[in-house]
Formats: structure tokens, sequence, C-alpha cells
């Protein structure tokens, strides 16, 4: 079981500040929602998790190791990650990149082949399995993205916007999906720009919502707290409605706030 | 079923090699057939096949259709060494190869680990490396219009026809000096498979997937400049075949990697062979540069490539 730590974290470039001094700590079994404004420096936290981008100063931590010095398979074997775009320039099909993401295995080709099935089929992406991924619809691409990191089997997941060009259906299952994924012991880190979507996962309680702004952690709530419509009020600098529905409770943005 | 088609082809393509051509009879016609076309024959398939599967494999590494062996700075790199070696004098030779090769391959080879090992720092992009690649191409390339500046002109035309591309009569000494270079760098390049079926999807989703993306970058760039140094200290820089041969496997069955770089290989060998062949034929009683037949064939397959839309 792993911890995911962000501690004093600051990436710059140049004399743009990306994150701000960001201290986080994701325990194991945790969800964390991660809401900001766009540029808000959300993608970069993610990214530093990943080691795809070094920080400037402070520290990323996975199981009491520095990130950056962790082995390439290791380091899969604790994180993986949904990107928030799929290149696909070429022409392989689904099944062939999603095997592919076994990387971190040590397996044979047809071992590899069986547990992409499997997470196909989890994902609801197996009639179009065998088809190449330059031919599919940008939602369909995802969920063999999805997929891919279902196959990886790690310990933390990472989603940068999991529900971008879905539609409202398809919405609900991601989220969902993710519920899941997290009830079975896994710890969560998601990139999310409606809340309300995240009533999906269940336990209310237990999720963690994260504002950031302009790189700085603004506040840590749990997603039925009463604040939370203010907190992310003030976080978009918009008015927000709180509506309650047949079961759960609605944020809405009312109004632009002028001043 | 289909790739293995694939393979019957290229088998029957390389024995038409053999036989193709004027009729031979008698002591002279054996000797003709084993030891001027077998060896030529072998000579070619190993450089087709190299070149095919380095063009495919740094495809695959630089998610770029256009990359090649040459994007790295390998040929400007043999050209400048063989620039120098013909302006030096064409006819010595070291540890009895001649000089040319010695110092293409030397080109080559240092071109390419430039860039290879800037290739394998942590914090660079790929396309990143492809900028390093035609940096190192344009400043190479300046260097031998330097030297040809200062050369005469007995070695400005031996370079215009080193700088064509042949399949040279190597005999078997050639065949054994290549093969075992060139073997070498095909099977481990074709160990990479696995990784860079990771990059299919973008460099940043195998390294979260646990793909040492500069460790492969290092191994892939280093290996196929090898193979392909070896190659083109031999024949000279041939045009277009790293550059088609993948595109036209991929046309035929896809790509998935695990099909794609075995048949680059396979249908690199036969390509190549098969037009030097026609080189052979083509003006009776002379023989062309194959370098001259793979780009007559190779720009219109590739436009025609092209024009067909991705798939």
């Amino acid at each position: 079981m792993t911890d995911l730590e962000f501690s004093d974290l600051s990436v710059r470039i140049g004399e743009r500040v990306l994150l701000d001094g960001v201290t986080l700590r994701i325990r194991a079994g945790e969800f964390v929602a991660l809401i900001g404004p766009n540029g808000a420096g959300k993608s970069t936290l993610l990214k530093t998790a990943l080691a795809l981008r070094a920080p400037s100063s402070g520290s990323v931590r996975l199981a009491q190791c520095s990130v950056a010095a962790l082995d390439a398979r290791r380091r899969a074997e604790l994180i993986a990650w949904l990107p928030q775009h799929i290149r696909a320039d070429e022409p392989v099909t689904g099944l062939e990149s999603v095997a592919a993401a076994r990387y971190r295995f040590r397996e044979s080709h047809a071992l590899s082949r069986r547990a992409a099935e499997r997470a196909l089929a989890r994902v609801g992406a197996r009639e179009y399995a065998e088809r190449r991924v330059t031919e599919l619809s940008g939602g369909e691409r995802q969920r063999i993205a999805f997929a891919c990191l279902i196959a990886q089997e790690a310990e933390i997941l990472v989603f940068d916007e999991p529900a971008n060009h879905l539609d409202p259906a398809q919405q609900l299952d991601v989220y969902r999906l993710l519920g899941e994924l997290w009830r079975e012991g896994r710890s969560i880190l998601c990139i999310n720009h409606d809340v309300n979507l995240l009533h999906q996962v269940g336990e209310a309680a237990r999720v963690r919502v994260v504002g950031l702004r302009a790189g700085r952690l603004v506040f840590d709530a749990p997603l039925d707290a009463a604040t939370l419509p203010e907190q992310i009020g003030n976080l978009f600098g918009v008015e927000m409605d709180s509506l309650q529905g047949s079961e759960q409770r609605f944020i809405v943005a009312r109004s632009r706030r002028t001043s | 079923m289909r790739a293995l088609l694939i393979v019957v082809a290229c088998v029957l393509l390389l024995l038409a090699a053999v036989l193709v051509g004027p009729r031979l009879e008698g002591a002279q016609g054996q000797f003709i057939v084993w030891q001027l076309r077998v060896p030529r024959v072998l000579v070619g398939m190993l450089v087709g096949a190299t070149l095919a599967l380095v063009g495919a494999v740094f495809q695959a590494l630089f998610q770029n259709p256009l990359a090649t062996s040459d994007t790295v700075g390998t040929t400007a790199g043999a050209t400048v060494g063989a620039l120098f070696a013909l302006a030096l004098d064409s006819s010595r030779t070291v540890q009895g190869l001649p000089l040319v090769t010695v110092c293409a391959f030397a080109g080559a080879l240092s071109a390419s680990l430039l860039v290879a090992s800037f290739a394998s720092s942590r914090h660079v992009h790929s396309s990143d490396v492809l900028l390093a690649g035609i940096a190192v191409t344009l400043a190479t390339s300046a260097l031998a219009s330097g030297i040809q500046y200062v050369s005469d002109s007995r070695a400005l035309f031996a370079a215009t026809q080193w700088s064509l591309g042949q399949l040279p009569q190597v005999g078997y000494r050639g065949v054994l000096l290549l093969a075992p270079l060139c073997a070498l760098c095909c099977a481990l390049l074709l160990f990479l498979t696995r990784p860079l079926q990771a990059f299919a999807l973008g460099e940043d989703l195998a390294h979260s997937q646990g793909v040492n993306v500069p460790r492969l970058r290092l191994l892939a760039l280093g290996l196929g400049s090898l193979g392909v140094a070896s190659c083109v200290a031999w024949c000279g820089p041939i045009a277009f075949v790293g550059l088609i041969v993948p595109h036209l496997v991929r046309r035929m069955i896809g790509s998935s990697y695990r099909v794609l770089l075995p048949l680059s290989l396979c249908v690199g060998g036969a390509l190549l062979v098969t037009c030097d062949t026609v080189a052979r034929l083509v003006v009776p009683g002379r023989e062309l540069p194959v370098g001259i037949v793979t780009a007559a064939l190779g720009a219109p397959t590739l436009v025609f490539l092209v024009s067909r839309g991705r798939r």
C-alpha cells in the first residue's frame, strides 16, 4: 500500500510559476478530485507524479522514494496515468495498444493479450478492439486508453479529465468505473471539471475535493461538505447555486462575480 | 497468413535475382553465378534488410513517418568520411579494407552517436532529437562542402559516384565483414519490439507504462546507426529503402510491430536486391548505380502511398 506525497512542490519555467509550494498527501485507498480553473497547474501536478516533469524545488515521493529515482518498471507498478490527449498516428489495433501497456510485466505476448481483452471488456470496448486506433472516434480512443490504464494494474491511478469529449451517458459510465476501481482498493487522483459527476463514484463523505488556483492549493474538503459550493465559487470567481436533487446535491454556476 | 505469403514472395524474388541475366554456360557461367552474383545478392539482402528495419524502428521511435537513418545524420557523416578519404587518396587501404569504407564508417558512426548521446539525456523529447539530427546533418554537410571545395576534380567525380549508392563487387569477404554487424544490430533491434509498441500511443504514455525512454532511444539509435553505418560504408547512401519499406509493409498488414519489424527486414532485403537486378539489366552492357533505381522507384511509390491517404 503506497502513499503519494507532494511536499512543498514548485515547478517554474523561466519566470512562469506553474506550481507554487504544493503540499498534498494521497493516502493509500483515497479518492482525491483535483479542480481548478484552466492553467491552474492541475496537469503539471499529475506529470510531476509520473516523473514526466521535474520539480524546481520540493519533492514528489512514492513509497518513501523520490519518483525521479524510481526504476521505470517499478514506477509503472505503483502509478498509472490516463492522459488528456491520446496520440493516434500509428494504425495499431486497440488490442495491440492495450497489450503493450502491460510492458511492466515480464510475460508472454499471449498472456498480455488475454489481460488486454479483459481490460477492454471492462471498459465496454470489446467491439472495436480489433479496429485501428486511427479509425476510432475521440470517445472510443479514450476508452482504449482507459483499458491501457486498467491493464497496467497499478496501485495509484491518476486521471486527467477522464470525461473529456464524452457524451453524458459515457461520462456516467466513466465515473462509475472510477468508483469500482476505487472500491477495489486503488488510490485515485482525478482532475475534474464537474463536481456533480463525482457523486457517481459513491460515498461522497470519503471523496476529497482539492482546489488548485495559480499553482497553489486553495482548499481541501469532502464532497458532501456544506461549505463546498462557496469554496468552489471562490475558486472560479462565480456565484454558485446548491440544489438538492433526488439522490445528490448539485452545485451549479449561476453568474460570474463582478467586482 | 498474408505475412507468410509476403515472406515467400521475398524469397522467390531473391532466387530470381540470382538467375536473371544474360545466358551463362560452362565454367565461366559457374564463376559468374557463384563468385559474382550470389555474394552481390547476399550483400543486397543484408543492406536492404538493415536499412528497412532501421527505418521502421526510427519511425516508431520518433513517431514520425518521415524518420529514417538519414534523420540522425548517418548519411551526412558517412559522406564527409568518404569525401575525406577520396580527397586524400582513393586507392589507400587500411588492414586490407578500402580507406573510403573505413572513413565513411567512422564518419557515419560519429555523427549519429553524437545525436544518440544527446537523445539519451533525460529531459529531451523526441522532437528535440529530430532537430538535433537535422543540426548535425547541416553541420556535416557544410564540412563536406568545405572538403569538396579544396578537392581536385578526380576526387570530386569519385565522390559523386560514391554518393549515388551501389552494391559493389565485394565478394564473400565483404559479405563476411558485413553479415555479423548487420545480423547483430538487426537481432538486437528486434528485441526492442515490445517497448517500441508501447510508443504507438505516445512517448509520455510509454514512459508512464514503465518504458525507460532515454535508454530505449540510446539503444535504438546506437544499434541502428551501427548497422546503417556499416552498410553505407560499403555501398554509399542508398535512398528511399528505409523510408518506403516500412510504409509499404504497414499498408499490407497494419502496424503491429511484432509483424511490421520482421517483415520490413524481409521486404527490405528483397526490394534492394530486385532494384539491383533492375540496375544491372535496364541499360544493356552497362550498370546503373542501384541508388538511382531505388530513388526512381521510391519517389513515385511514396507519392502513391501518401495520396491514398492514411488508413
